[in-house]
């Protein structure tokens, strides 16, 4: 199956789906040690992201989460790509500074659409989402 | 995206490297976000110390200072956390004196605040200023009428470097009319203190989708700054709400009418007793009473909370830590008013550095095998951060149960009676 989207931050990449039907911070939400979500009370507390693709419905808190972003990715800590709703300014900066590949405005509602463990593959680059199984 | 001839320069190089990534990162953003171009800035506030080396050099090469005045975000003190014996104080000291020096090279001011505002440097309703910090971009947003985006801190430090930023959202007069309106006015506001507001802000940015500005509506008239000043920068940590206007109080919201606009069709949230006592009880997640650290100044203490804070520890020992984040011309102000020396003698310390976030006490990665297990504070953003950041035991409460923890090393904080 695929999905039409708008490219956020250039790349490619493909990885398994972990999805999450929130908001998401790079700062405080994640771990930037194991890159495991490590908000207490989280949904996903626990869940590792680092090389998947994280789907979720967009950015939120603090500024900080650009340098957080920054440094998951210099520790091989961050996720493959990210596929959001509706990005907004510190979740772009982020990914684009970061250089992790994202989109967002899907033409579908990919936090239903997408489970989580399904093989995904996002072409950022071309404004492209591919579900390959299910 | 239409570039001037000034801005095809910097993207050509023609000013150095620095100037050239950092521009290359802004029409990036821009261009995501579809603005038409992009605009000059008044001036700018950074932070060298949440930003990682390696980016600062890259962001930074070549330059040699900038037209406009850029400022700084709370700042980390490792000399500071020496003197106090926090295990892994020498870890941060190489990276931050060598961030420092650049920054003064540059000419740029050595502000290290949240509140920059205490310091009499704050924008003029309509000023163009990218901002780093996402309390200082809600508050100068909010309070005073500026037109601030919400953008990261690297994104923030590019701005500053090239002296340009995306004329995107809430730099765009339409854009800056409520989305939401939450109203208040079942909920008696009469005995609340700063503690109550962070709550109730924290509750909205919790409940706001995206960063879409919101209008308080069913508060008394112009609420005291520092109530005013909780609200705004809660909403920005269990969300992402920038901008904020309370009616009556804040420059674009004299009446709800004003703060709407010509946008229709707003969604209402009615925030109530029950939503309130959730959100204290979400604020606080411990599991035994005994406090080890209490933090206050988030965001950066005025004179007054220093003064009220002084005056319930004349003679006091304290049983466990305490930071006041504050910036140094306010503790200077404190020092002069006998009250710094005050809270000294009790046990507490000043730091112009952000107690959530880069609390050095709760950083198991500065205090090592010191690192307080457990911290009570009146901020919402302290509690958040502490938490998650800081993995810590966190006591929600008063200004006066964090003193009173302080004191006797136990929590002692009870639900307020919502009215």
């Amino acid at each position: 199956m695929e999905i039409k989207a708008h490219m956020v931050s250039a790349g490619k990449a493909e990885g398994k789906a972990v999805v999450y039907n929130g908001p998401f911070a790079f700062l405080g939400d994640l771990d930037p040690v194991t890159g495991s979500i490590c908000m207490p009370r989280h949904t996903l507390e626990g869940v590792n992201v680092v090389n998947t693709i994280f789907v979720f419905t967009t950015g939120k808190g603090s500024s900080g989460c650009d340098f957080a972003a920054w440094n998951a990715k210099k520790n091989g800590k961050a996720p493959a790509a990210i596929i959001c709703l509706e990005s907004e300014p510190v979740l772009s900066g982020a990914v684009i500074a970061s250089e992790i590949p994202a989109v967002d405005r899907p033409d579908a509602n990919v936090v239903e659409i997408i489970k989580t463990g399904d093989y995904v593959k996002v072409d950022a680059t071309s404004g492209l989402i591919e579900i390959l199984e299910k | 995206m239409f570039l001037t001839d000034e801005e095809k320069r910097m993207l050509d190089g023609k000013y150095g490297s620095g100037v050239q990534r950092s521009i290359e990162l802004i029409v990036k953003l821009g261009d995501s976000f579809d603005a038409e171009r992009l605009s000059p800035i008044t001036y700018a506030h950074i932070s060298y110390d949440f930003c990682p080396k390696d980016f600062w050099d890259m962001f930074t090469e070549d330059l040699t200072g900038t037209p406009h005045r850029v400022t700084t975000h709370p700042s980390y003190s490792p000399e500071k956390w020496k003197e106090w014996g926090l295990s892994f104080a020498d870890n941060w000291e190489k990276e931050h004196n060598e961030k420092l020096k650049r920054y003064l090279e540059l000419g740029w001011l050595r502000t290290e605040t949240c509140a920059e505002y205490l310091l009499g440097i704050f924008p003029r309703k309509g000023d163009i200023v990218p901002m780093a910090g996402s309390c200082m971009q809600v508050a100068n947003n909010s309070l005073f009428g500026a037109r601030v985006d919400r953008m990261g801190i690297l994104v923030s430090l590019a701005a500053a470097v090239c002296g340009r930023t995306p004329l995107m959202g809430l730099l765009i007069p339409e854009n800056r009319y409520a989305d939401y309106i939450v109203d208040v006015k079942n909920l008696d506001t009469s005995d609340w203190t700063i503690a109550h507001y962070h709550c109730l802000g924290y509750y909205i940015g919790d409940q706001i989708p995206g960063f879409k500005p919101v209008a308080v509506s069913g508060l008394p008239p112009t609420i005291p700054f520092d109530f005013a000043r909780a609200l705004v920068i809660s909403m920005p940590s269990s969300g992402a709400v920038t901008l904020a206007h309370i009616v009556g109080t804040t420059p674009e919201a004299p009446t709800l009418e004003a703060a709407l606009g010509n946008k229709k069709n707003q969604e209402a949230i009615q925030v109530g007793k029950r939503e309130m006592q959730e959100t204290w009880e979400k604020l606080n997640v411990w599991d035994d009473d005994k406090v080890e650290h209490v933090a206050f100044g988030c965001p950066h203490a005025t004179i007054d909370e220093i003064g009220r804070i002084a005056s319930l520890l004349e003679d006091k020992t304290l049983r466990t830590s305490m930071l006041i984040g504050a910036s140094a011309p306010v503790e200077a102000l404190a020092r002069q008013q006998g009250w710094a020396s005050i809270i000294e003698r009790a046990g507490g310390h000043f730091l112009p550095a952000c107690p959530s976030i880069a609390n050095p006490f709760t950083r198991a990665d500065i205090a090592g095998d010191k690192q307080a297990k457990s911290a009570a504070t009146n901020s919402a953003r302290s509690a958040h951060y502490i938490a998650s950041v800081c993995g810590v035991n966190v006591f929600f409460g008063t200004e006066e149960e964090c003193i009173n923890a302080a004191i006797t090393g136990k929590w002692k904080g009870e639900m307020p009676k919502w009215k």
